[in-house]
């Protein structure tokens, strides 16, 4: 954090002073660059705007009063940039937040060589603030970040009073957690002697308030070394963003789990890793705009960072819904630049290929760029994670997304447990894990015995019911009484949820965990071990672990139909709503297509474009398109190409550039008269032409090759050894019939049925209203009475089928 | 240190196990069950904040367990950063052996043999000389 660099210095009035300003000057700067970043995606949040303003005229006013001319200088651009948006004299655009941006971070630097030096530095700030100011004139907008969620405020409150920090050694942290943690069993073996000594009351009063103390202290010594991850998250939004503007992508940044809280030290080693991979996300996984929609996306990409706890573990998931991977591509290139030979790369599995971005100098991009891909890389991530115990995984979705999972163990981490009871012995069960606890006999739990299974029903859903005893190979123990029976909802994971009976619910407690000895580890049934306040050792429940050792399947997937078919029903419903691909023509107007009817967006070079018969054609591979343009284009270049199909014909429509995708408004005014546009519509306040595909194509309508649902269906029975399919469904094609065998399920009757069997007295199909035509193998006749045909007569089959249907060609 | 060895009666033997991994020796009171933890885990119990691993050698050795005595001495040892202790029958000395260790001469039990480091001469008799991290994993073959 950039303010320990600030601290350090004492000594005289102004020196403390001085550390004051600058410690929250620190904060300030911390929370103005976050605000800005939220503030930009979102300009008509006025509050947002104001606090921004307050943190800047804060630092203004601080530095006055110690006579920092570098500082009031900068605080006074931005403070007067952000008052002119104020009054409504300024837009807010991305420059404005790029320039204020620029102030802060030359704010910080200034102040981290006031906290070295004790003085100001010199230089100068007119680059800066002559930037900010530049901006003024109005001028053309960047690209702007969409939607960077605001951080909570609650978030910015805890950052508000961890301001005032000192600096401890982490051994240090350490021994003072264990110095209380033995108090804690001091305490509990004393509270024993007294309760047996008989003590008096005033004696137990007052130990009793003695205890409570240690407890108290317990918990906040505990907390010392534990951060929410925030911290860790805080950088992202503004890394993004200005990251995302630089290589003129649309990204939605969103950060989820923040409450999650993480060892300090571990924090250190996984931001970089972190920063790196989201940095990647943005460089190598987002597809640049056309590609995008090319591929049916959303013009935004999406990246989003989770935390989660589970069991022992911290899961970080880092999703982009960008282009992923692709396994071969990687192969090719490892075996071009020697990392693997050919022989190799044939023995590699899928897993294996998408993890050869893990070697070292392997880089994904194609061209190098200034931002990532210069061969250190995801081995650096991959290192740095599994020094401190942790793992790297990557879920691949090619042309999808890419998620990367960074799991790191919490060492020494407290959690809130549910402390359980089962075979007459305590375990914990990490409190994030369980949804909810009832009693097993109450009204609202039913319990159905499933061959051999058992099958819990809460309020109408269903869950796989795990026997804590039965799982760990234990009897329940006689002391219990069956009336305490609990059952515990547990989620060990998204999509996943089990019943877990156990034999009484305790308390719940905050626990240290520690990982368990290697040999107790590899049971997978405990996460780790924790020591409650009664000294005596307890074992964390696996919640994932223990699915995987009574082999049930607990994913939610299938269990409830109604909801399923519910939110199949809301995903289709939102995928069905209309979108309209807004793109800039070749005359510059911006105009509207839906995006439905659009095939692909096709860059081509101008040379594919001829005119033939008075019409401009595109060849695009081997096909030839009609395009909608009525000269051939003048300049030498690539052009870019809407192709639109409507499920027989592509039309090519040349358009400058794609600029976004967005819902199609339901109010169009529709045009006079039928033509090229449709309609005008508005989209964010701005009207949009809307294209007519269907005028379109009907201007280029060909007459398209009839796929002929009238063609007689011929059924193919008995084709035991194929021969039918193989043999005679390609002459009968050809000769213009459409054929199904049986295997083909098929709503419609069949005109005629070929059956193939030698015995034709067994031909199952026979007594339907439909023709069969009989077919031997055996070249001679059976008799004269015989109306079977020998299969390789081709003459005699095309000439008895046009007996009994007629159809097929002439 | 290097000489030192403490003198124990582990799983009916009396063995001099080599100092340098052992942290003390303690009195435990009841452990905490581990269920399905491999055989040899005898429990957990906790010692100045830590939660210890509790290994009964009688089965590294492939014995039958024996069952836990309350205040029955163990030995603490530390290996790879993980606490874990030795259930001792009776823990009888430590002491400098000047005496130089030397091979194994006589037919071990392989229970024995594979966790015995050499032998030693202590008063008149001759002790095998044991790491007693040798303790903490089972031999494969009991394990599987």
């Amino acid at each position: 954090m950039v303010q320990l660099q600030f601290l350090g210095r004492t000594g005289t009035v102004i020196d403390d002073l001085l550390d004051d300003f600058l410690a929250e000057t620190a904060e300030n700067l911390a929370d103005a660059g976050g605000a800005l970043v939220a503030w930009e995606a979102d300009p008509a949040d006025r509050a947002q705007l104001d606090a921004i303003f307050r943190l800047v005229h804060t630092i203004k006013g601080s530095s006055g009063f110690l006579a920092l001319p570098r500082v009031i200088a900068l605080s006074h651009a931005a403070e007067d940039a952000l008052d002119q948006v104020r009054r409504g004299n300024r837009p807010a655009n991305a420059a404005l937040v790029t320039g204020v941006l620029g102030i802060i971070d030359r704010l910080n630097i200034v102040c981290a060589a006031l906290g070295k030096d004790g003085v100001e530095p010199a230089g100068d700030d007119g680059d800066v603030i002559a930037a900010l100011a530049e901006q003024h004139s109005p001028s053309e907008n960047g690209h702007e970040v969409a939607g960077v969620p605001l951080r909570r405020d609650d978030d910015l409150q805890a950052e508000l009073q961890s301001w005032r920090s000192i600096r401890v050694p982490l051994p240090l942290l350490d021994s003072v957690m264990t110095g209380v943690t033995d108090i804690v069993l001091a305490r509990n073996e004393f509270a024993r002697m007294l309760r047996d000594s008989g003590a008096s009351p005033t004696v137990i009063s007052s130990f009793d308030r003695l205890s409570d103390s240690i407890a108290g202290m317990r918990q906040s010594v505990s907390q010392m070394r534990m951060q929410r991850i925030d911290k860790l998250f805080a950088p992202l939004p503004r890394i993004v963003r200005d990251l995302a503007q630089d290589m003129g992508k649309k990204i939605a940044f969103q950060t989820s789990g923040g409450e999650v809280e993480l060892d300090r030290e571990m924090m250190e080693n996984i931001r970089d890793p972190l920063i790196h991979i989201v940095r990647n996300a943005i460089d190598h996984g987002i597809e640049a705009f056309e590609d995008r929609v090319a591929a049916g996306k959303d013009i935004t990409a999406t990246i989003s960072v989770s935390a989660r706890q589970s069991g022992n573990q911290i899961e970080i998931e880092i999703r982009d819904d960008g282009r992923g991977m692709a396994p071969d591509a990687l192969v090719a290139k490892a075996i071009t630049s020697r990392a693997i030979t050919a022989a190799e790369a044939r023995t590699l599995s899928a897993k294996d290929k998408l993890e050869l971005v893990f070697r070292p100098g392997f880089s994904t991009a194609a061209k190098i760029t200034e931002v990532s891909g210069r061969g250190v890389g995801m081995d650096i991530v991959k290192a740095n994670v599994e020094k401190i115990g942790g793992v790297v995984e990557l879920r691949n979705d090619e042309g999808r997304g890419l998620t990367i999972l960074l799991r790191v163990p919490m060492t020494l981490t407290i959690i809130s447990g549910l402390m359980v009871r089962a075979a007459g012995q305590y375990f914990a069960i990490p409190r994030g894990a369980v949804r909810e606890i009832l009693l097993e006999n109450g009204d609202t739990v039913r319990i159905d015995r499933v061959g051999g299974g058992e099958l819990a029903t809460v309020r109408g859903e269903q869950y796989p019911l795990l026997r804590l005893e039965n799982v760990l190979g234990r009897e329940a123990s006689d002391d219990d009484d069956v009336a305490d029976r609990a059952l515990v909802i547990v989620r060990p994971g998204q999509g996943q949820s089990y019943a877990l009976s156990v034999a009484a619910i305790h308390d719940h407690e905050e626990l240290v965990i520690k990982p368990a000895a290697p040999m107790i580890m590899a049971t997978g049934l405990y996460a780790g071990t924790t020591l409650p306040d009664n000294g005596r050792p307890v074992l964390l429940l696996d919640v994932q672990g223990l699915v995987a050792a009574a082999a049930i399947d607990a994913t939610e997937t299938g269990r409830n139909h109604d909801q399923m078919a519910a939110a199949e029903a809301q995903a289709n419903a939102a995928r069905n709503a209309a979108q309209l691909l807004l793109f800039r023509d070749t005359n510059g107007w911006v105009r509207g297509v839906r995006l439905s009817v659009i095939e692909r967006v096709e860059e081509v070079s101008a040379s594919a474009l001829f005119e033939s018969a008075g019409r401009v054609q595109v060849q695009i591979g081997d096909e030839i398109f009609p395009v909608h343009t009525a000269n051939l284009p003048e300049a030498e270049g690539s052009l870019k190409l809407l192709r639109l199909f409507d499920g027989q014909s592509v039309l090519c429509y040349p358009i400058a550039e794609v600029i976004d995708i967005v819902r199609l408004p339901d109010a169009v005014q529709p045009s006079a008269a039928p033509g090229l546009i449709a309609g005008v519509v508005l989209v964010s306040g701005e009207p949009v032409e809307l294209i007519d595909p269907f005028w379109l194509m009907a201007q280029y309508a060909v007459l398209g090759v009839d796929a002929a649902p009238n063609h007689p269906l011929c059924r193919l029975a008995d084709d035991h050894d194929g021969w039918g399919c193989n043999f005679l469904a390609p002459i009968l094609r050809s000769a213009g019939y459409r054929v199904v065998s049986d295997m083909d399920v098929v709503e419609e009757a069949p005109d005629v049925l070929l059956c193939l069997t030698d015995d034709g007295a067994s031909c199952a199909h026979v007594g339907d209203e439909i023709p069969v035509i009989r077919l031997r193998s055996a070249i001679a006749a059976a008799g004269s009475d015989d109306e079977t045909i020998y299969r390789y007569d081709r003459q005699a089959l095309l000439d008895a089928l046009a007996r009994r249907i007629g159809g097929g060609r002439p | 240190m290097e000489k030192l060895y403490l003198i124990a009666r582990i799983a009916d033997t009396r063995v001099a196990l080599r100092s340098r991994a052992i942290n003390s020796v303690v009195t435990v009171g009841i452990p905490v069950e581990v269920p399905g933890a491999p055989p040899h885990v005898a429990g957990l119990f906790a010692l100045r904040s830590r939660v210890f691993t509790l290994i009964d050698p009688h089965v590294v050795i492939g014995l039958p367990p024996v069952p836990f005595a309350a205040g029955q001495r163990v030995i603490v040892i530390d290996v790879a950063d993980h606490g874990y202790a030795l259930l001792a029958d009776a823990i009888e000395d430590v002491c400098f052996i000047e005496a130089p260790e030397t091979r194994v001469a006589s037919k071990l039990l392989p229970g024995w043999a594979r966790v015995a480091d050499g032998m030693i001469e202590h008063r008149g008799a001759s002790l095998l000389v044991l790491d007693p991290s040798h303790f903490i994993t089972l031999p494969a073959l009991k394990a599987a």
